[in-house]
């Protein structure tokens, strides 16, 4: 049997931002997966505000995604008969206490595009159209699984700012997994992982701003 | 085995379900058209080898009574190679243990050796030959298994008046009644009416016919005008009270089984096209779906320098696979509804052997058709396929563009949600697809409708019968035209509340060129009994001068209500006469005309007669009256409208049932099959928009009414569009029966159409939740990773 993770222990906070690097095979996504509610750990223990989430089945991890993550993937993953609006609709519809669309499309910097389809929309543009749906429900946890690993540097930089600006101002959990160690500087805390454990952990005093990162 | 045959084994077992919803909608054509088509070819041939074997006559003719002597002038004519006289005769019969008379025609066997012409085939116990025998008595076999009766047993009959026990010598069949019921009736009653045959002097002697024949068939030397000899046969038979002979084209049981070929020969050829150009769609749409996946695969291919005569020759071949399944399942179905339905039709047709057989001409037909089906299905994909450049094939497929859909462009977008607004684009985008897959889906509903709408059809004409026109318990015939007091005898009967008298005469009515032979009937001018009826279902009154005909016959005949008919009757004092036509009848079966009784018999000028009387007898002396009527002399035959209703009924469920059986069936796959192919092709463009909506919190459910909201809204517009397809394949097939002698109304329920739509719901609701199954298969994390 290969454990994609083993031994890790690992505790988040709201409001912080949290950088995972790692290189294929290391386990990142293995983790994504599990703290995002995708799969459920062997064995071990995974708790979210109290709720058990090793030990929840389908509808309830379900009910966790739905409720708690937000979700930025590498492919953005858009609907492509939806506009941005729509896409962002999408979520709105089945959230408890979302933000209305055109809100979470304004804070990604995007209120002028609202009513364009994805495939009018630049690679940039489509990502920030998946940030503003991942936290239009306004959820404690945002999940950005190589978020920029499709982008140009100066796309990428535009998205990143968006991600931190989420961060600080709705004090959401942001976990950033990536190979681009670059990223580390933006975070709070930096995990490195290699052959499913944590092998590094640092804490940042500064948080570099997005804008000032170069790769 | 080469290399791309392989990996056309594993694509094909990957692709297994939905291959096989194509090979089986495709079948279910196949089957249709090898039973229908082969079920043609098993009646022909059997009703040619019949009529050949057993002397099938081709003129027939009746008449009052002609010396045996005529015989030689009637065999004389040119173009005549055999003439064979006898004696036919209509009967009551008291069976052992029946209530109900029943009633039927007897026929005379020569007094030497067998019949020459229309011979019987013997089917149990013996057959009589020449003198022999007194007191015995051939039957038919529909009635005899009809009432359960065996050689040896013991009927009595009523014969001219006169009661007489018969024990029956043997069970036979006859080329004359294939369709074993009475002259113009659509369906057999075989319980209450049957044919016999006896020894001619027994018969004749019972009929004061000695020495002379009412009944005589001929048959034709090669290349015979049969108009010719029809016209001297009549010539001669005229003074003889000649009712008019007639071809094959007009003898009953030919005619009807004629009948029954041609509507065959219209469901196979109409309804295996709806179900292979749906076969056709569906391989398209797995084909073009499959070739979409293998994008980068077709580029390899032709990188490695594989020609793109080998790889539209591998694509094809997986049509070729669905084919060659589909036409062996479709074969081995149409074998098997084939010989069901040839048990059926042993109810109403009587052969020697009616075997079911395989027509091989059809099966190469079904073969090219769903060939040619297929091919055109996937021509177009595996020409996108190989026209691909190897280059542009490697690049990943450019994101799909949408727009708003037609009823947002028209600002109603804010109506709806997201969800929906989502399932709108996907249709709108692809019109062609939706398009089809709503055609495809309308046809399944359609082909339900049809059978319902005959049996609601032939519902209707036996209400209409029984319970509007005719409204007596009993129709008594007479043995022969009788002065009207007889009336007052049949009113004295025990039970009987009312009694209306009918006069029938044989007459030939003629327009111009047009003429046809039949009976007027003759009522009293508001009859209660036996009302006639205009389309709008309003009694018609009958005036004292002029004749009421069926609209069927005013049609055939090309006259208008205001012109004027040439009456020549056929026997008694053949007298001639015009009349004009001052109404149309509705009637359903065969072709009528009325007149008022009295002003009919003033024009027969024989006097105030009748030949029949429609009695009411109530229910509380109805055995009385039975016995009494079953001694009664002057009774040439009873018929008692409710045993003949009920015959109808059943005979009528069990063939409509088989019938209906096999479209909902039919209707069922198609239905399935769209729906289920249609949600495994949309689960494959659209997976990675599904997973994504997983992944971020849609539940299962909500993510499976994404995946079929597309398809519940082209259900929900095919279903009208089938109704109304259906209602058009009804009206057209109901054309094809509308004939002299039977035409059937076009009656479309609500219920008809409910069940329609509950059957194609269904088989849509099942096999989309077989698909959205597989949503719970989608590989959420890896879908993620992947670019499209």
């Amino acid at each position: 049997m290969v454990h994609a993770l083993a031994g890790v222990d690992l505790e988040c906070r709201a409001g912080e931002l949290v950088v995972v690097l790692g290189a294929s095979g290391s386990g990142k996504s293995t983790l994504l997966n599990l703290l995002g509610g995708l799969d459920t750990p062997t064995s071990g223990s995974l708790f979210y505000r109290g709720w058990d989430l090793a030990g929840a089945d389908e509808a309830g991890l379900t009910r966790y995604r739905r409720e708690a993550v937000g979700f930025v993937f590498q492919f953005y993953n858009l609907i492509p008969s939806l506009t941005a609006r729509e896409n962002v609709a999408l979520i709105t519809e089945i959230a408890s206490d979302p933000m209305s669309p055109e809100e979470a499309l304004h804070m990604v910097g995007l209120g002028a595009r609202m009513d364009h389809f994805p495939a009018q929309l630049s690679g940039g543009e489509q990502q920030r159209v998946a940030i503003a749906r991942a936290i239009a429900k306004r959820p404690a946890v945002l999940m950005c699984d190589e978020p920029t690993g499709a982008l140009d540097v100066s796309t990428g930089k535009t998205v990143l700012e968006a991600i931190e600006r989420i961060n600080r101002e709705l004090g959401t959990l942001t976990l950033i997994i990536t190979h681009n160690s670059v990223m580390a500087e933006m975070a709070d805390r930096v995990l490195t992982l290699s052959d499913g454990h944590i092998t590094g952990e640092k804490h940042n005093r500064t948080r570099a701003a997005a804008s000032t990162l170069v790769w | 085995m080469s290399l791309l045959d392989l990996k056309l084994i594993r694509d094909l077992r990957a692709l297994k379900s939905q291959a096989a919803a194509v090979a089986i909608v495709m079948a279910c054509g196949l089957a249709m058209m090898i039973m229908t088509r082969s079920l043609i070819v098993s009646l022909e041939t059997t009703r040619d080898a019949y009529y050949r074997d057993n002397h099938f006559a081709q003129i027939f003719a009746r008449l009052k009574r002609a010396p045996n002597s005529v015989a030689a002038q009637i065999a004389a004519i040119p173009g005549v190679a055999t003439v064979q006289t006898g004696i036919a005769l209509s009967v009551t019969l008291d069976l052992p243990g029946v209530i109900e008379p029943a009633t039927g025609l007897i026929q005379s066997l020569p007094e030497q050796g067998e019949l020459t012409l229309n011979r019987l085939h013997l089917r149990a116990g013996r057959i009589l030959v020449g003198r022999e025998s007194t007191g015995e008595i051939l039957v038919g076999e529909a009635f005899a298994q009809a009432n359960q009766l065996q050689p040896g047993d013991e009927m009595a009959a009523v014969l001219y008046g006169r009661r007489q026990r018969f024990r029956i010598a043997g069970i036979v069949l006859s080329p004359e009644f294939i369709f074993e019921a009475p002259p113009g009736a659509s369906l057999p009653n075989n319980k209450t009416y049957g044919v016999f045959w006896m020894p001619y002097k027994e018969l004749a002697r019972a009929s004061n016919l000695d020495g002379a024949f009412n009944q005589l068939s001929l048959r034709l030397v090669p290349g015979a005008s049969e108009p010719a000899v029809i016209e001297a046969l009549d010539h001669i038979l005229r003074p003889y009270g000649g009712r008019g002979a007639y071809g094959r084209t007009s003898h009953p049981s030919h005619t009807r089984l004629r009948d029954e070929i041609s509507i065959l020969n219209g469901l196979s050829i109409g309804f295996p096209l709806v179900f292979l150009s749906v076969a056709a769609f569906m391989t398209n749409a797995v084909m073009s779906r499959q070739i979409t996946l293998q994008r980068e695969q077709i580029a390899i291919l032709k990188a490695f320098g594989f020609s793109n005569g080998e790889i539209g020759r591998h694509y094809l071949k997986f049509s070729i696979v669905i084919v060659a399944s589909g036409t062996a399942l479709g074969v081995l179905g149409g074998v098997f509804l084939g010989e069901r339905l040839v048990e059926l039709y042993h109810i109403f047709f009587r052969f020697p052997e009616l075997k079911f057989q395989l027509a091989s001409s059809v099966v190469v037909l079904a073969v090219l058709v769903s060939s040619i089906a297929a091919i055109i299905g996937v021509a177009g994909s595996v020409r996108a396929a190989v026209r691909l450049a190897p280059a542009e094939a490697m690049r990943p497929e450019p994101p799909s563009s949408y727009r708003p859909a037609l009823v947002e462009r028209l600002g109603l977008g804010r109506l709806f949600t997201v969800t929906f607004r989502m399932a709108l684009r996907n249709i709108e985008r692809r019109p062609v697809r939706a398009s089809l897959t709503v055609g495809a889906l309308a046809l399944a509903t359609g082909i339900l409708v049809v059978p319902n709408a005959f049996r609601d059809g032939i519902g209707h004409v036996l209400d209409y019968q029984w319970d509007l026109i005719q409204r007596q318990t009993v129709m008594v015939s007479l043995i022969e035209p009788s002065p009207a007091r007889a009336l007052a005898d049949f009113k004295a009967l025990p039970g009987v509340i009312l009694a209306e008298p009918l006069r029938g005469a044989a007459v030939e009515l003629r327009a111009g060129n047009q003429f046809r032979r039949l009976s007027i009937t003759g009522l009293p001018a508001q009859a209660e009994l036996y009302r006639v009826l205009d389309s709008m279902g309003r009694q018609i009154t009958l005036p004292p001068e002029g004749i009421v005909i069926s609209k069927k016959l005013a049609e055939v005949l090309g006259v208008k209500i205001g012109e004027t008919l040439l009456v020549r009757g056929l026997e008694g004092k053949r007298v001639e006469f015009s009349v004009p036509v001052t109404g149309l009848s509705e009637d359903f079966a065969g072709t009528a005309a009325y007149m008022e009784i009295g002003a009919l018999n003033r024009h027969l000028g024989e006097g105030d007669r009748i030949n029949a009387a429609y009695l009411t007898v109530g229910a509380g002396q109805w055995n009385e009256f039975l016995q009494a009527m079953k001694a009664s002399p002057r009774a040439g035959s009873v018929v008692v409208k409710n045993k003949i209703r009920q015959g109808f009924r059943e005979t009528t469920a069990q063939s409509i049932g088989l019938l209906q059986q096999i479209y909902l069936t039919f209707a069922a796959v198609v239905a399935f099959g769209i729906v289920y192919n249609s949600a495994r092709i949309s689960l494959s463009e659209r997976q990675r928009e599904l997973a994504t909506l997983r992944v971020i919190g849609f539940t299962r459910g909500e993510v499976a009414s994404v995946l079929v909201g597309e398809l519940v809204m082209l259900t929900l517009i095919a279903l009208p569009c089938g109704l109304l397809i259906g209602s058009g394949f009804a009206r057209v097939i109901l054309m094809t029966v509308n004939t002299e002698f039977v035409r059937l109304p076009l009656i479309l329920t609500a219920q008809n159409y409910a069940f329609a739509v509950l059957v194609v719901s269904a088989a849509s609701v099942v096999s989309a939740l077989l698909a959205c199954r597989r949503l719970d298969q989608l590989d959420l994390v890896g879908v993620l990773k992947a670019r499209d």
